[in-house]
């Protein structure tokens, strides 16, 4: 038992602890890709580090909801980072139904970065709150047309299960997969307001989503906001990991060593598609997440169908 | 011997209401009205947990009173909604006394409004006793009258006539097409009785005629769309106390005829299932989305009551899907889904519409977009509201999430047991429940922020809540984080409530469904992380309040905010052409300042495009009879001899 829960942690402290690493990772990347040396790939722990020993500094017509809203947004996305298999180790949630838990704890999470943006009523704010809200009604569709139908393909309703389902056997579960994991990419741009949807490095408050939600937050309600970012990253990541089961093993050490080399190859992807392509006009981005909603359908239409 | 209770809850009702016309002055009136209606909801609900929870071995049916045996039971699914009335007209009723003491000069509306809404309570408790189509039939009227007589209240306004007159007559309608319905069932079965009525769908057209008009009839009244046009208008208008309780429980009452059909035409057709999905789905998806494009308050909540009606429709769907393929895990979790729904939003609805009447009340308005900043007045009954707001967008760890969390285990149940195209068509109509709570969540994200937080876009004086309102909101809060961190207070009386009222159906403990522990387990750590948070948050930083980032702007004003047209603007956009949003904007032509305005409204497509229409030819065709509206009375009385003789003539040609 002691030795389950021991295993069950495991996964856990890594997202915890590895978490920032990916983004350094990733803006190392970028940075030796435009031809900068860049900051060391520690440099989100220095942050997060530094951030921890600021004041904070609350706006004036701010109310509780601001104090309040980094602290739940945070424990929800670290809480479903409980439900998340990494190396074929059973997390310590699993059961049955957690695909939606899943999904709505991330829910509580905008819910509350949301009212905490607009808790400031500043226009900016109301701004990024606006954006995020409509572009995240997209978001649970795509969800649910990716992880959800391997769900429904699968017959399956926990993480867990439905990922020691996969089977590349043949050539259009293969397909499947691919598409269902490029789908999944779209989404972690979207949850995660990377490139294109949203450019994390920039500070124009015109052009930003994310960032300019949490524009009045400072000392540990901004560490809370950048680090549940980063696990976020790392939850998508995980996702990505999970479609690429290729050898149908459930070795742990197999599975873990797996698991850091295609995080590693993610983060190089997405350091490539930040540096690659630019920033899409905020009237095209419900047609990119649109697109990503059609192959989402087209791709279980093709499955269901072909099979 | 706890037949007994409900009696002498009843009774007490017709004295809460005698009272209310008698006692002077009106104010003790009041006072009483509030005690006695109290004390009746919870000695009934007393009767109706004690009842559920013998209900497995006790197995179906038995009389409340002995000597009337046939014309009242108290089964099962009898016994859930008045569970769900008694426990959400608590709270109602207590909310009323400090509504009304701004009413009270007004000593006659006061009294009716009191005298009928006892009986309005008694009327819906009878309502789902009621085993015989007659009775059946009084109740429902006697329901509808009440509620229209509530209303009432503030009879002077114009759009108070207006919309209660909407209620009125599309009552009506409803009420039209029941007595077909039960007039059909009458003939085939020569009985009035419900437990006689068992229609297979071997019966050739009756069936169809039958389940065509009941569903018509009751889904009028539970707002499944297109019938829902007369809810946007009736709930605004209506006193805080009836609004609620017209969405928590008057529009269930719909719910709970559905139910009845079902009960009665089993089972149906698979398409009919079908058909019952893809409206529920519709009625979901567009009841938000008309409620993200609303203004007014009362509005947005009554266009949420049609979403949550679908979201309890997409459950029925799926039971009965369950019952024609005889998938009994499917028939619970659907049907299960649906009656937690049920109470659930009753729960968060009735918390909602008490607040928005709170806050309505102190602004004398229900323009969100004239509010703002309340969150520094009463940080407490923000954080009341907040909950009920989290528990109807869906989200965990309050009620609302629970419901739907059945309803997408249905899902994939279907999926799983169905096979065929249903994994399709199942995690398309996931997708949909998705998109509705992405949605919800934005319109209550939406409310939240214009209404609450910022600063106030006009002044406001003082914000009075009094200890009343907190009591009234205080319990609904309280059933919304008991039935979402611990649903299984709830899933034992639902379990067997489907058992008995489904004979073919072996008992299904709800654990077999998903490690509900869990779920305890999650919503804790969440809510423990967050305590932890908050402690070190309190002893581990150094805290300053300076003014917000104005991008070098140093004096903003309340009017640069963020309003609720322009946050949910952007999601509107995309759909403005199916709802029909009309937007009206003047912007200064020269270089020097000038007024400039902006409006915008929706147009309801229903309205739009099928009453109005229908409601403009009937109208015209009966102004052709003019002939017949003399002043003179001895047209009416030969016109009515005339009407007389034909009915009679019908009766003996009859066969």
């Amino acid at each position: 038992m002691a030795v389950k829960i021991l295993q069950g942690l495991l996964p856990f402290l890594l997202i915890l602890g590895v978490s920032p690493l990916l983004v350094g990772l990733i803006n190392k990347q970028k940075a030796l890709l435009t031809g900068r040396k860049g900051a060391p790939i520690w440099q989100p722990y220095f942050e997060l580090l530094r951030l921890s020993r600021k004041e904070t500094i609350y706006a004036a017509t701010a109310s509780f909801i601001s104090r309040l809203a980094p602290v739940v947004s945070f424990s929800a996305i670290l809480i479903a980072g409980f439900m998340l298999p990494i190396g074929y180790i059973r997390p310590l949630l699993s059961f049955n139904g957690d695909i939606i838990v899943f999904a709505y704890l991330l829910g509580l999470a905008r819910f509350f970065q949301i009212i905490g943006a607009m808790d400031i009523g500043s226009s900016f704010e109301g701004m990024g709150a606006a954006r995020e809200a409509t572009f995240a009604v997209f978001a649970e569709p795509i969800y649910f047309f990716t992880i959800g139908s391997l769900a429904f393909v699968s017959g399956y309703t926990s993480l867990y299960e439905v990922y020691l389902s996969i089977h590349l056997d043949n050539p259009s579960s293969l397909v499947f997969i691919i598409v269902s994991s490029i789908s999944a990419f779209f989404l972690m741009v979207t949850e995660c307001s990377r490139m294109p949807i949203d450019d994390p490095t920039t500070h124009l408050e015109l052009t930003m989503i994310h960032e300019v939600m949490i524009l009045d937050n400072s000392g540990i309600d901004l560490l809370l906001y950048q680090y549940s970012s980063y696990i976020k990253i790392m939850i998508y990541g995980i996702y990505e990991v999970l479609f690429f089961n290729p050898f149908s093993l459930h070795n742990q050490l197999l599975g873990f060593s797996l698991f850091a080399v295609i995080l590693l190859l993610l983060s190089t992807v997405i350091a490539w598609v930040e540096t690659m392509i630019a920033r899409l006009k905020m009237k095209s981005i419900p047609q990119y997440l649109l697109f990503a909603t059609a192959i989402g359908i087209l791709n279980l239409l093709i499955y269901t169908f072909a099979r | 011997m706890t037949e007994y209770l409900f009696l002498i809850g009843c009774s007490l009702f017709i004295i809460g209401a005698i009272a209310s016309l008698l006692v002077r002055p009106v104010k003790h009136a009041l006072f009483i009205f509030i005690v006695m209606n109290v004390l009746a909801l919870a000695i009934n609900l007393i009767f109706s947990l004690k009842r559920l929870i013998e209900l497995p071995s006790v197995n179906g049916l038995f009389p409340i009173l002995s000597g009337y045996a046939s014309l009242f039971r108290a089964d099962g699914l009898a016994l859930f909604f008045l569970l769900i009335i008694t426990t959400v007209a608590i709270p109602t009723v207590i909310s009323i006394y400090s509504y009304l003491q701004h009413y009270l000069h007004k000593v006659a509306p006061v009294r009716t409004f009191l005298f009928s809404f006892s009986l309005l309570l008694l009327s819906t408790q009878l309502l789902v006793f009621a085993n015989h189509s007659i009775l059946f039939l009084i109740c429902w009227e006697l329901m509808a009258l009440t509620a229209y007589l509530g209303m009432l209240l503030d009879k002077e306004k114009e759009e108070v006539q207006k919309g209660s007159f909407i209620f009125f007559t599309t009552t009506h309608l409803a009420t039209f097409f029941l007595y077909i319905f039960f007039f059909l069932l009458h003939n085939h079965f020569g009985s009035w009785f419900f437990n006689d009525f068992h229609l297979s769908s071997d019966a050739g057209t009756i069936f169809f005629l039958v389940c065509g008009f009941g569903f018509i009839g009751f889904g009028i009244k539970a707002g499944f769309m297109p019938l829902h046009f007369w809810l946007p208008w009736a709930h605004p208008i209506a006193p805080t106390a009836l609004s609620a309780f017209l969405s928590g429980v008057i529009i269930k009452t719909g719910i709970y005829g559905i139910f009845r059909i079902i009960e009665f035409c089993s089972p149906l057709p698979v398409w009919m299932g079908l058909i019952i999905l893809a409206v529920s789905v519709f009625s979901a998806i567009f009841g938000v989305w008309y409620a993200l494009a609303q203004h007014d308050i009362k509005k947005l909540l009554a266009y949420h009551s049609i979403e949550n009606i679908g979201i309890i429709g997409i459950g029925i769907g799926l039971g009965v899907l369950g019952i024609s393929y005889s998938v009994q895990p499917l028939v619970w979790l659907g049907f299960g889904g649906a009656l937690f729904h049920t109470f659930n939003h009753a729960i968060f609805k009735s918390l909602l519409f008490l607040g928005s009447g709170v806050i309505c009340h102190n602004y004398q308005t229900r323009d969100i977009e004239k509010m703002g900043g309340i969150v520094h007045h009463s940080p407490w009954f923000v954080g009341l509201f907040l909950i009920g707001s989290i528990a109807i967008s869906g989200i965990p760890p309050l009620n609302g999430f629970m419901s739907e969390f059945l309803i997408f285990k249905g899902f994939f149940n279907a999926a799983a047991a169905l096979g065929k195209y249903y994994p399709l068509l199942m995690l398309l109509l996931a997708v949909g429940l998705a998109l509705v709570g992405g949605l919800a969540l934005v319109c209550f994200t939406k409310i939240n922020s214009i209404m609450f937080l910022g600063t106030e876009r006009s002044p406001l004086q003082s914000f009075k809540v009094s200890k009343t309102e907190y009591t009234a909101l205080g319990m609904l809060a309280f059933l919304c984080i008991l039935f979402g961190i611990f649903p299984q207070s709830v899933l034992g009386i639902i379990s067997s409530v489907i058992t008995s009222n489904h004979n073919e159906m072996a008992f299904h403990p709800y654990t077999m469904f998903t490690h509900w522990e869990f779920l305890t387990v999650i919503f804790v750590g969440v809510l423990l992380t967050i305590v932890c948070l908050i402690v070190w948050k309190k002893f581990n930083t150094r805290q300053r309040i300076s003014q917000a980032w104005g991008c070098g702007y140093t004096s903003p004003t309340p009017r640069m905010q963020y309003t609720a047209s322009s946050y949910a603007d952007e999601i509107n956009s995309i759909a403005s052409h199916m709802l029909h949003i009309k937007k009206h904007v003047s912007v200064p032509k020269t270089i020097f300042p000038q007024t400039s305005r902006f409006i915008s409204h929706t147009e309801d497509f229903s309205e739009r495009q099928f009453v109005a229409p229908v409601y403009n030819y009937i109208v015209n065709k009966i102004n052709s009879f003019e002939l017949l509206s003399r002043t003179d009375i001895r047209f009416y009385i030969t016109s009515m001899l005339i009407i007389a003789i034909i009915y009679s003539i019908i009766a003996i040609v009859w066969p």
